[in-house]
């Protein structure tokens, strides 16, 4: 009886584990070829979306509307930090690829914008609104962000808000006739959002944001509390600053035989801007805006 | 048995050397397409920051560190306070809107550049937002810049045409 043997060289068993180790290596490198090449791309539509809110800005509107679509299936996380004197707006973006989202450590920054949405918005089409934020003087404009898969349905609304949501004939945004997989934003009843108008109060998963002027109210509708109110500490710095600012101004102006005698009002605003730690706070603040405000439309020489 | 040994000693040398060149070329080429990639990004980086300059450009006039508001009579669009920006701090502001830096050139009447501070303002013709000076990559817009000005003890609103640049950087 002859036994079988399979006969191979060490040649042959050299060339097959070098082989397998370099055919690994190939592999391990494509793959994070393509792992590089996906953060590069999230990286870029982020700076993007970032670069395209510009156009925001508003002059004289009072409110703008325009959409974002995405060739693919897009997460747009929405981050806040407060650090440094303006805090940042982190924006970071996942997309689907081969079914899974893809995962991004890069984080993409900008100082002078405030977004206000849920952690993360999904889907390819999304709407962009925005309004001036006065307090006293304009502080930004406030970006609300949603998906054209999440839509909202405003119910008793006042008539001032109405007409500005039917204006800007945005389509995941209702008025009264509400669709029902909407998210309903009551002003006078109860449902997933309530709005107490009077009150200056949002209520939403059971925790209340504080708001003064319509332009933070939408805020407040539209994003995570804890975005709220660190873009309200952030906005905040801003009016500090910009307090500051017209303060500078007034003194230089008060040379040239125009004054504005608010010099004082606004080292108060800076000061008390500067301690407040949330939304809450907003109401102790707003009768020295309103005060500033008022003085500054009679003055012989106004700032703003 | 000596030889057949010898043989097969080469053999290996053969092969050992034959992968090294193999795996040589694969690395040789993947850093040629790494190099050719990364020589894209930085384009496109570029790109996005000019984008970025572009469209900020338009509206930065409107933003409230520099927008006239209705100091200077109604609500005017494209206007600069200069009373405004003259303050704005250089260590608070830098970096605040994106871009390398920022400034805004009076054009009319043309004269050597002097750099506004508060001590000369009122016999100044550029006002500077930023360090960095304003080299070959900048987009300007048109704008009224304005400020209060006094003649014979009374106050008046002067509003003189003024380019306003924006600098971003290259990748």
């Amino acid at each position: 009886m002859k036994r079988g043997y399979l006969q191979i060289s060490f040649a042959w068993m050299f060339a097959i584990i070098v082989g397998i180790f370099i055919l690994f290596l190939a592999i391990f490198a494509t793959t994070k070829l393509i792992k590089t090449d996906q953060t590069i791309i999230d990286s870029k539509t982020a700076k993007e979306i970032g670069v395209l809110l510009n156009p925001l800005e508003t002059g004289f509107e009072t409110g703008k509307s325009t959409s974002l679509i995405l060739p693919s299936e897009t997460r747009i996380y929405n981050k806040c930090n407060t650090d440094g004197e303006f805090g940042r707006q982190i924006i970071k973006i996942s997309q689907k690829s081969f079914d899974k989202w893809t995962e991004t450590d890069v984080d993409v920054g900008f100082s002078n914008k405030y977004i206000f949405s849920e952690n993360y918005v999904e889907g390819k089409k999304f709407y962009i609104f925005s309004k001036p934020l006065d307090f006293p003087f304009k502080i930004s404009d406030l970006i609300y962000l949603t998906s054209k898969d999440k839509k909202y349905c405003f119910l008793d609304s006042p008539e001032n808000i109405k007409d500005e949501i039917t204006s800007l004939k945005q389509k995941n945004i209702q008025v009264n006739n509400c669709s029902e997989d909407s998210i309903k934003v009551c002003f006078n009843r109860n449902c997933e959002i309530n709005v107490d108008y009077n009150g200056k109060y949002v209520e939403k998963d059971k925790s209340r944001m504080y708001f003064e002027t319509d332009a933070l109210m939408y805020a407040a509708i539209f994003s995570e509390k804890d975005i709220y109110e660190c873009q309200i500490k952030r906005l905040m710095k801003r009016v500090e600053n910009l307090a500051l600012l017209y303060n500078d101004k007034a003194g230089l102006i008060s040379q040239k035989e125009c004054n504005s005698n608010l010099e004082s009002e606004l080292s108060t605003l800076n000061s008390l801007t500067r301690n407040l730690e949330n939304s809450n706070n907003l109401n102790s603040i707003n009768f020295l805006v309103e005060d500033i405000n008022k003085k500054n439309d009679l003055t012989e020489c106004r700032l703003w | 048995m000596q030889i057949m040994v010898k043989k097969a000693q080469i053999k290996i040398q053969q092969m050992a050397f034959v992968l090294i060149a193999v795996t040589l070329f694969f690395v040789l080429v993947g850093m040629f397409i790494l190099t050719i990639k990364f020589s894209g990004l930085k384009e496109s980086a570029t790109e996005l920051e000019e984008k970025n300059a572009i469209l900020l450009v338009t509206k930065l006039a409107n933003s409230p560190e520099f927008s006239c508001g209705e100091s200077y009579g109604a609500s005017r669009i494209n206007c600069v306070d200069s009373d405004k920006i003259i303050s704005l701090k250089e260590d608070i502001y830098s970096g605040f809107w994106g871009v390398e830096g920022i400034e805004i050139r009076k054009i009319y009447p043309k004269e050597s550049t002097k750099i506004c501070n508060l001590g000369n303002y009122n016999d100044c013709n550029v006002i500077k937002i930023g360090t960095n000076e304003i080299s070959g990559n900048y987009i300007s817009s048109f704008v009224s810049l304005c400020k209060k000005e006094l003649r014979e003890g009374e106050n008046y609103d002067k509003c003189e045409i003024a380019k306003l640049m924006v600098s971003y950087k290259t990748k």
